[in-house]
């Protein structure tokens, strides 16, 4: 190949990459439409002016895809770095490396990005805005344009690395991803007793003394009860016919229940 | 109050922005809580909106399309659900009781938008065989239309016809069913924590989640959430710096060494 792909070219694809990948989105190919689109600035540089393989380019990157978004601008700086080099001389080992990584990527992608990410960020947000703080609106800005300069290191060090990409990223992104999994799990620690803010609403009374429940709960741990509700739900979870869907409903069911307690029980006893 | 056109427009711009922002950097404008916290504002109420919208985030921590899976639309829920609250004047545990079952059945909206674009990925396809590059650039960007008109349009409907809604609504609502919904309200961020907790390591790194818990369990009054996250970072440091040395120790000595961590907490 003789083309080469400027800097300037490869922030068109950056961008394309970050708000166009999944206008497309689609059951058939999920992302492949999206891919084709972000791909699309380097395919008009380097076959414009040969019909034939932009035919063939045009087919090849419309073809099936789907990973984490954030990490589909690594793959793409690494599919730009062959297509510069073999072009469509060889479009099978550029299916071969979009298919080869999107899926290994997706895992730590969405644990990364998706999972660990909104446990921290978006939490520590609406933990605030639950106090009234809108100021806490500004985290996930913040973060989020972080984000954004990561993947255009993303696309840059793909580009840079080529194929070499797939082995030599994947053990740095596994150190990283478990040191964000421990972050995530000690915020999510404290997520829930400062966030579940549900107090038993529960008394009894013993001759002329009026006990109350809550009370005595506390004294035992603080935050026993939204405890006993996550791992409640946690449980469900792990049950197969349990969705997201399904535990809403079921907390609801018991948010009735744990809101009338005390005149249920009434009624009973 | 009432809605006038003119804030009900806006919230539909709102809305396709979020629905875009959700489909590609994710920076906020899609979740619950910009959602519902931009409709407070607009509609001159915004500590409702940051209530409604607090919640509905905690909520949905963990529900997050991963792999292109559908989730209920919780971005539409939150704005209709607040500007229910607001125009009802029944606060925030009635507005998180309305977004809940509008965002659950939204999710149908979802399924139809992402159906209607195979259309494009077909045209993309023909455009392809004949090189037409510029075809297929225009498939992907009329994708935008099934995206944002699934979400605007309910939107529209359910605020032009706002207040007979709530009208019918508080008809029919008993209060032991407020009652039960403000003590949902206060629930239902156990679901998000739980399905974080089904993605994260748990089983692996259960001390870190009792560490979290116990700060701010016993320490409520010296720490926030901030404070129990920068705890988490440090503990997230020592791990790395831990991986770091035993790889060095393992090619200088040729065997693994680990290293135990221990960490003290004073309260």
């Amino acid at each position: 190949m003789t083309k080469k792909l400027t800097k300037k070219d490869i922030n068109k694809v950056y961008i394309r990459n970050l708000f166009g990948f999944q206008w497309g989105w689609n059951y058939e190919r999920m992302q492949g439409l999206g891919y084709a689109f972000s791909v699309m600035p380097a395919l008009k540089k380097l076959y414009s002016d040969d019909p034939e393989k932009m035919k063939k380019a045009l087919k090849t990157q419309l073809g099936f895809f789907n990973t984490t978004p954030a990490m589909s601008s690594l793959i793409i700086g690494a599919d730009l770095a062959l297509e510069e080099e073999f072009g469509m001389e060889d479009e099978a080992s550029i299916t071969g490396l979009k298919t080869a990584l999107m899926g290994p990527f997706a895992g730590v992608g969405d644990t990364l990005f998706i999972a660990i990410y909104r446990a921290i960020v978006f939490s520590i947000a609406a933990y605030m805005a639950q106090s009234g703080q809108v100021v806490g609106l500004l985290i996930p800005l913040i973060c989020g344009i972080g984000v954004m300069l990561v993947r255009y290191k993303f696309i840059h060090l793909g580009y840079a690395q080529g194929k070499k990409i797939a082995t030599e990223f994947a053990d740095k992104m596994k150190i990283l991803t478990e040191a964000a999994a421990i972050l995530g799990l000690t915020v999510v620690g404290g997520l829930i007793p400062s966030v579940i803010t549900y107090q038993l609403d529960l008394t009894y009374e013993m001759g002329e003394v009026t006990f109350s429940v809550q009370e005595m709960l506390d004294r035992i741990l603080p935050g026993l009860v939204p405890l006993g509700i996550v791992f409640l739900c946690y449980w469900l979870l792990g049950k197969k016919k349990v969705n997201s869907t399904r535990l809403i409903f079921f907390l609801i069911f018991l948010g009735m229940i744990l809101g009338n307690l005390q005149s249920i029980l009434g009624i009973i006893f | 109050m009432t809605l006038s056109y003119g804030i009900i427009l806006i919230l539909c711009l709102y809305t396709a922005i979020g629905v875009l922002d959700q489909i590609s950097v994710q920076i906020g404008p899609y979740t619950p809580l910009f959602a519902a916290t931009a409709t407070g504002f607009l509609m001159g109420d915004l500590q409702t909106g940051l209530m409604v919208g607090a919640t509905l985030q905690l909520m949905t921590l963990g529900v997050a399309s991963y792999g292109g899976a559908t989730v209920p639309d919780f971005l539409s829920g939150a704005i209709m659900g607040t500007a229910y609250a607001i125009l009802s004047g029944n606060g925030v545990e009635y507005g998180i009781g309305i977004a809940v079952p509008i965002g659950l059945l939204l999710t149908q909206l979802d399924i139809l938008g992402r159906m209607t674009n195979s259309f494009f990925q077909h045209k993309a396809d023909k455009y392809a065989e004949t090189g037409d590059y510029k075809g297929v650039e225009r498939c992907n960007v009329l994708g935008i239309l099934p995206w944002t008109i699934s979400r605007m349009l309910p939107i529209f409907i359910g605020l032009v016809f706002g207040e007979q809604v709530v009208t019918l609504i508080n008809e029919m609502i008993p209060a032991w069913v407020m009652t039960g919904l403000s003590a949902a309200g206060a629930i239902l961020p156990a679901m998000g924590i739980a399905i974080l907790m089904r993605y994260l390591p748990i089983k692996k790194y259960w001390p870190y989640f009792i560490i979290g818990f116990v700060l701010l369990a016993f320490g409520a009054e010296f720490f926030s959430v901030l404070g129990v996250a920068l705890v988490g970072l440090a503990l997230a440091g020592m791990y790395v710096t831990n991986q770091n040395n035993s790889g060095v120790l393992a090619t200088a000595n040729g065997n693994i060494t680990c290293e135990d961590e221990e960490i003290e907490i004073d309260d």
